[in-house]
């Protein structure tokens, strides 16, 4: 297998005066080259860390990390004419510069030929639907126009490797897709090109990746396609609950015979349980013990597992509640 | 492609995003009659301020020769240091790019010298200006004619390596502040008190005086009044030669460049290793 992207034991310890934060604890990552790879976890996972690292922008505490078979802590520049990232949520730019002249001044940083990168802009931003914003100053951009505008930097260099790090987020359905649409077409172009993206959006990573990693507390605690991720709660039937608001009641849910996993997240105003049921008698404990509670159930559904159910089922709960450990 | 040609245009693209940085903040008028005023006017206040103390004593011209000369190329280091220093900065705090051109293949020595050098531009244009406006309306005994060019510019060549490998330092240095704007202009300003600028360094207390005379920029400015002046300029080194002086400009010049390599080196991995390039910064 030709390796794009080779993590061994990989660690990153944040040390301050007061604590020490290990943010990777031995990541042993493998990304064959052409795949779209993602990196799936929560806030506060060392998804950003691992990417830092590998794009030569943060040195690890030990373990080694090869990227396009270079080495990122010694062989960083010569790494860095292959790879390129585009990190999401961010109000970045040089506000004063026209669209345009920032991608091209980029594309010089990358030491490409000034008329065949000016070429290449004026595609990209055509295919991102930017090219009437390509005269006007960065800081005039909206959030989503000025993500597309951080996507199109990323691109213009033809890396061999592409990271993108939450690259969707915070911006609105449209951008979102029109940014997953991009990065498809853009690895379409050449099968050698390999994308690495960290996302803590399950749908985006099922919908994108042909593989991820679900990394938690700095560890990859599963790797595979998304099917085989799902795979592995498809043995249990999956249920969520509407139930109105009230009070605590994930623990008593998660204590009911037959209940692999739960999970709770906040959704127009009411909360939705998703559970992971070994056997199809358990919910009659699970709507026994809801009814004690005096919420009212606003709707029950059965579902196709998602990444998420995999991601409860491996870390014993759901992300949101992950976030807020 | 060859490694020189692609950082080559890595560093006209610095350049041009430098000036662009320094001049793009308002409309082309504002900022010629900025580029003009600013430092006439940070030169004419040195200028009375020495006036009114001084009360015309009879060595008053050759002193206002001496100052004037002084802080017309101080903005050599002014623009040039504060301007580069300040630019990494702002690059991490307030476009919060600067990640993206670390992690660029352009080298960081690079970019940071394209960056600075639209300042260095301002900076000649600055001097130029105080030394003309200076000496007609100061009847100061500089003739282009008797200038010592050759002295000048060996000596302003030296010098501007000194000032950008000190700024290129102390800049990467300042990435450990999370705090960090406005921290150029506090190094130009601790330079400006060493080098001879506006008052000759025998005057300053002992262990400053010692220190001056190991900046490079002590000799420079000697230096440059000798080239502009002559036999009419106030000398800071009596005893010593022009090559003398020049022979000392070069070698601190090559001990602060060396000094600089290794705190920027020092710097610039410790920046790496606690993850300071992309911090987030109180800008």
């Amino acid at each position: 297998m030709d390796i794009a992207v080779e993590t061994r034991a990989l660690r990153r310890v944040y040390r301050s005066r007061n604590q020490e934060v290990v943010a990777l604890d031995g990541v042993d990552l493998r990304v064959a080259r052409g795949q779209r790879y993602g990196v799936l976890g929560p806030n506060g996972a060392g998804k950003t860390t691992m990417i830092k690292i590998l794009v030569t922008l943060l040195l690890p505490s030990s373990g080694e990390a090869r990227v396009d078979g270079l080495d990122v802590v010694h062989q960083f520049r010569e790494l860095r004419h292959r790879i390129a990232m585009v990190s999401g949520g961010e109000n970045v730019g040089f506000g004063m510069l026209k669209v345009k002249e920032q991608l091209w001044m980029f594309s010089q940083f990358y030491g490409m030929p000034s008329a065949p990168s000016k070429r290449r802009i004026g595609e990209l931003l055509e295919r991102l639907g930017l090219s009437e914003a390509a005269d006007r100053r960065v800081s005039a951009l909206s959030s989503g126009m000025r993500q597309k505008m951080n996507l199109i930097r990323g691109l213009i260099t033809n890396p061999r490797i592409l990271f993108l790090d939450e690259p969707t987020v915070a911006l609105d359905v449209g951008a979102a897709r029109d940014v997953r649409d991009e990065v498809r077409r853009w690895m379409a172009e050449d099968p050698t090109r390999t994308v690495i993206l960290t996302t803590h959006y399950m749908m985006e990573a099922d919908e994108l990746c042909d593989r991820v990693a679900i990394v938690n507390r700095g560890r990859i605690v599963a790797e595979g396609t998304p099917a085989e991720l799902k795979q592995r709660v498809q043995q249990n039937a999956i249920v969520d609950l509407q139930l109105s608001p009230g009070g605590r009641l994930l623990d008593a849910l998660r204590a009911v015979e037959g209940v692999a996993a739960a999970s709770v997240t906040e959704q127009d105003g009411l909360d939705r349980f998703s559970l992971q049921l070994s056997n199809d008698a358990a919910l009659g404990g699970v709507m026994r013990v809801v009814e004690g509670s005096g919420r009212q159930i606003r709707g029950v559904q059965k579902r196709e597992p998602t990444l998420e159910d995999a991601f409860v089922k491996l870390v014993g709960r759901g992300m949101a509640e992950e976030e807020q450990a | 492609m060859s490694t020189a040609i692609r950082q080559w245009r890595g560093f006209k693209a610095a350049t041009r995003l430098g000036w662009q940085i320094s001049s793009n903040w308002t409309q082309p008028l504002v900022f010629v009659l900025y580029s003009v005023l600013r430092p006439l006017s940070a030169a004419f206040i040195l200028v009375v301020m020495y006036r009114v103390i001084s009360g015309g004593g009879a060595n008053t011209a050759a002193y206002l020769a001496f100052l004037v000369s002084g802080v017309a190329f101080w903005s050599f280091v002014q623009y040039g240091f504060a301007g580069l220093s300040n630019g990494i900065a702002e690059d991490r705090g307030e476009y919060k790019m600067l990640k993206y051109v670390y992690t660029s293949p352009a080298h960081f020595y690079v970019y940071l010298l394209g960056r600075g050098l639209a300042q260095l531009a301002s900076a000649v244009a600055s001097a130029l200006i105080v030394l003309i406006v200076a000496t007609i309306a100061l009847g100061l005994p500089i003739n282009p004619l008797h200038i010592n060019y050759p002295l000048l510019l060996a000596a302003s060549s030296l010098a501007l390596l000194a000032v950008i490998g000190l700024a290129m330092a102390f800049g990467v240095l300042l990435l450990q502040a999370r705090d960090a704007h406005g921290y150029g202009e506090l190094g130009s300003g601790v330079l400006y008190v060493i080098s001879g600028a506006i008052f000759p360094i025998s005057v300053l207390p002992g262990i400053l005086a010692t220190i001056a005379s190991l900046s490079p920029l002590v000799y420079w400015m000697e230096s440059i009044r000798r080239s502009l002046l002559g036999s009419q300029a106030i000398r800071m080194f009596p005893s010593l030669s022009d090559g003398d002086v020049l022979l000392r400009l070069l070698v601190t010049t090559a001990a602060t460049l060396i000094l600089a390599h290794l705190v920027f080196s020092w710097a610039d991995r410790t920046a790496r290793q606690k993850g300071l390039i992309d911090m987030e910064t109180n800008w």
